[in-house]
């Protein structure tokens, strides 16, 4: 059905002004880190500037951050890879099964989605300290699979039921193993969903800050932790802070855009 | 093909789980030079009772939830019902809206808190000098909470759209066009007919968001350590602020089995509500399928 022209120009209008709301902070990061220092703190606020690299050679040189770049992606990789090869063929099973109680174990899932991180720091801590893996890549990853698969298996199992049974059961039949109609039928169906799950993994992963406070040594600091470090030392601007955050958020900010499409499609699946 | 998580997943974060309610029952303080931990029983619920700030920080936590997921679905739904058609703006801003959600947690709060500071902040001083907010939205006492919900709800608001905008397009069309046909209008059309339909995934939304809200600690540890006072204190950070600050270890685990419980009365009504919408669910699709 087509709009009268004036309804489509306000819903374009009122579209505009919800944009300039949302993407108003991602702007002034953007435009903070080009300031000059002095302009940072002028009051009334300076919106016109000539724009300087000062802020980000001023990071660059006193932190380390091809280093923690380094660290958080290994960490998000890391966490993502192994919470997606456990999560999936555990959210095909549970979707797949004849079972009710394994169905409704799906739950579980969900419950540890909700157990607030703050409630396993000490705990995790202390296992970790035992474990003899404080400060190493491994800590970090095993909480954060912990957490992120349980969102893929509840998340998936859904997508897994909204894949139609037939194309499987005839893979079945014409002598296709049970994990041959995994991998092979259901697994490219589902693709949507799967790339919007992975997506949430490293999201969270790369996003998480109290963990990787808790369990990462200098060596292993994250982006976010590195960041709280830049605000805390009293000699640092917003101009560098500003820096630090954008490098934080610029990967993650990409990697989403850019697989948008996935995104909204792969929800689709998943909230039915 | 469940084995190996749920073993997993069971033994790490379920270990947390019994460690903390074990703990809750013992005096155990780091600060304490022998560091012994002593058998006080229920004590530290009964504390937590008595304390005006654990009373305090859990009422917090219930105006942040409540406030902070009824405005980002008010303004979830709008945009998603704004943004529904498929034009070139639409989609570009709804690729667009994926930034806030992207964004790290720790460099919203940090974010806002710059923008909203009264001296030099781009929003800050123009309120402090136009609107009278002389101290800063997060520095003062009446308005720190709501500094703390609207930037949970410019962070997540996108994300309940996204959810939304997604069931909306997964709905059949048939019955839009029957409603057009029958010349029903805008309004009459959404609210009769697109928010029925859009229930299960409304819940789910709903979910996902009451969910975190329950969470929240990043955008405070970042924007106001709880603060003024104790007024953006929410139960996550005062376990936070008890156990990590205070390293009183017994009395965190206490506080933090309350917020677990808090959580739980919650996916008990959720898990209810949605066992109940799959079965409409179901008796729609059978009369849909008779008619």
């Amino acid at each position: 059905m087509r709009e009268p022209r004036r309804v489509a120009l306000a819903r374009s209008a009122l579209v505009v002004a919800a944009l300039v709301f949302f993407l108003f902070p991602f702007f002034w990061l953007l435009q903070t880190s080009f300031k000059p220092p002095i302009d940072v703190f002028s009051a009334p606020p300076k919106w016109t500037f000539g724009p300087t690299l000062a802020n980000y050679a001023a990071t660059f040189r006193d932190f380390d951050v091809p280093l923690f770049l380094r660290n958080s992606t290994l960490i998000a990789l890391g966490s993502t890879a192994l919470s997606m090869a456990l999560g999936v063929p555990a959210a095909y099973a549970i979707a797949r099964s004849r079972s009710a109680g394994l169905r409704s174990f799906a739950n579980v899932f969900l419950i540890i989605r909700m157990i607030p991180p703050v409630a396993m720091l000490l705990p995790v801590y202390l296992l970790m300290r035992d474990l003899r893996v404080l400060g190493t890549y491994q800590a970090v990853i095993a909480i954060n699979t912990v957490l992120d698969s349980a969102f893929v298996v509840w998340m998936l199992q859904s997508t897994f039921r909204q894949v139609p049974t037939e194309i499987e059961d005839a893979a079945l039949c014409d002598g296709c193993s049970r994990f041959g109609a995994f991998w092979r039928v259901a697994l490219p169906l589902a693709r949507p969903g799967l790339i919007a799950a992975a997506l949430f993994c490293v999201l969270f992963s790369w996003n998480d800050f109290i963990f990787a406070l808790l369990l990462t040594s200098p060596s292993t600091k994250t982006l976010p932790v590195a960041l709280l470090a830049t605000f805390s030392s009293q000699d640092i601007g917003w101009g560098e802070l500003a820096v630090m955050s954008q490098v934080t958020v610029l990967p993650v900010v990409a990697v989403a855009i850019y697989l948008n499409r996935n995104l909204v499609r792969g929800l689709t699946t998943g909230a039915e | 093909m469940v084995a190996p998580i749920a073993v997993y997943a069971i033994a790490i974060s379920f270990y947390p789980i019994i460690y903390s309610l074990a703990i809750s029952f013992f005096r155990y303080r780091l600060t304490d030079p022998s560091q012994t931990r002593s058998f006080i029983g229920l004590d530290n619920y009964v504390r937590a009772i008595n304390d005006e700030g654990a009373r305090t920080a859990v009422i917090n936590t219930l105006v942040f939830v409540v406030g902070a997921v009824a405005l980002e679905f008010a303004l979830g739904l709008g945009l998603a019902l704004l943004l529904w058609r498929d034009t070139r703006l639409n989609k570009i801003a709804a690729a667009l809206l994926l930034i806030p959600i992207s964004l790290t947690p720790l460099v919203s709060g940090l974010v806002w808190r710059a923008m909203l500071n009264a001296d030099f902040g781009s929003i800050g001083w123009y309120l402090a000098n136009f609107l009278g907010q002389r101290e800063g939205l997060t520095a003062q006492s009446t308005t720190a909470m709501l500094a703390v919900i609207i930037v949970d709800a410019w962070q997540w608001t996108p994300l309940v759209m996204l959810v939304l905008l997604a069931g909306l397009k997964s709905l059949p069309v048939e019955p839009f066009e029957a409603a057009q046909v029958d010349g029903a209008g805008r309004w009459a059309t959404v609210r009769h007919l697109a928010v029925p339909m859009l229930a299960p995934t409304i819940v789910l939304a709903l979910l996902i968001r009451t969910m975190d809200a329950f969470k929240l600690f990043d955008v405070v540890f970042a924007m106001t350590q709880g603060g003024p006072g104790l007024t953006t204190t929410v139960l996550n950070f005062d376990v936070y602020k008890q156990g990590l600050v205070f390293f009183d270890m017994g009395y965190a685990a206490a506080l933090s089995n309350i917020l677990l419980v808090m959580i739980g009365i919650f996916a008990v009504i959720y898990i209810g509500v949605a066992g109940r919408q799959r079965r409409e669910g179901l008796r729609v699709a059978a009369v849909r399928a008779r008619a």
